[in-house]
């Protein structure tokens, strides 16, 4: 059974800038900001490609990366946070 | 595979810097957080001065027309305005209590005695929040 799909903001929305290993986004929509460590950042890039589940996702970060310890369980955690700062929501 | 290796690692413009094939992320476990929001007070107006809405009037008072001065009166009562077909937002507001534009749609007598409603708002009624968040310094 398929997880819930997430979406997030265009490109635009978001302002982030690296800091060392954690990454500091301002969400222009909310005027939020938000320090993020891996691997939210990489969730939310890899959302610009379109809407998708935690198992999608994985498969485009494991695209680009090398997997290291971990699961698709562990990115539905990160977007139910993602999702709680407002920086995702429900497709 | 090769084609689309280099295609993913040359995307710019996202909060990645230029991942490669190498790098290594570890997705933890499923209890460890990853995201901290700060809200500082400023952040949280400059969010809500974007996005708030002023309904003139109220929906309690729902119908009325306003007066030059700001008051709510009776529907028709001379010198009065209907009021406007939409919520003014935060943004307008701002502008049009520093005397600036005009919303669209809107004109400018009938601005002016919205913007007096809105300089009466209090405490409790609909708006005041949006109202008092433009107060506050950027």
């Amino acid at each position: 059974m398929a997880g819930p799909i997430y979406a997030a903001d265009g490109p635009g929305a978001i302002r982030a800038v690296p800091l060392d290993g954690l990454v500091a986004l301002f969400h222009r929509p909310s005027g939020m900001t938000h320090i993020v460590a891996p691997p939210a950042p990489q969730i939310l890039e890899a959302l610009q490609e379109g809407p998708a589940d935690a198992r999608t996702l994985l498969a485009r970060i494991a695209a680009v990366y090398e997997i290291g310890e971990g699961s698709a369980e562990a990115i539905e955690a990160r977007l139910a946070e993602l999702e709680e700062a407002g920086l995702v929501r429900r497709a | 595979m090769g084609d689309a290796m280099s295609e993913q690692s040359s995307k710019e413009g996202g909060v990645l810097a230029n991942p490669t094939r190498r790098t290594v992320l570890a997705l933890g476990a499923a209890a460890a957080s990853t995201v901290v929001t700060i809200r500082p007070a400023l952040a949280q107006t400059a969010g809500s001065v974007m996005n708030c809405q002023i309904p003139v009037p109220g929906p309690q008072h729902s119908g009325q027309y306003i007066a030059a001065d700001g008051s709510l009166v009776a529907p028709g009562t001379p010198g009065s305005f209907a009021p406007p077909a939409r919520p003014i937002t935060g943004e307008e507001a701002k502008t049009l209590l520093r005397g600036g534009f005009t919303p669209n749609g809107m004109d400018s007598q009938s601005a002016q005695a919205y913007a007096n409603y809105i300089r009466r708002l209090q405490s409790g009624m609909s708006g005041f929040t949006c109202y008092a968040s433009l107060q506050l310094p950027r």
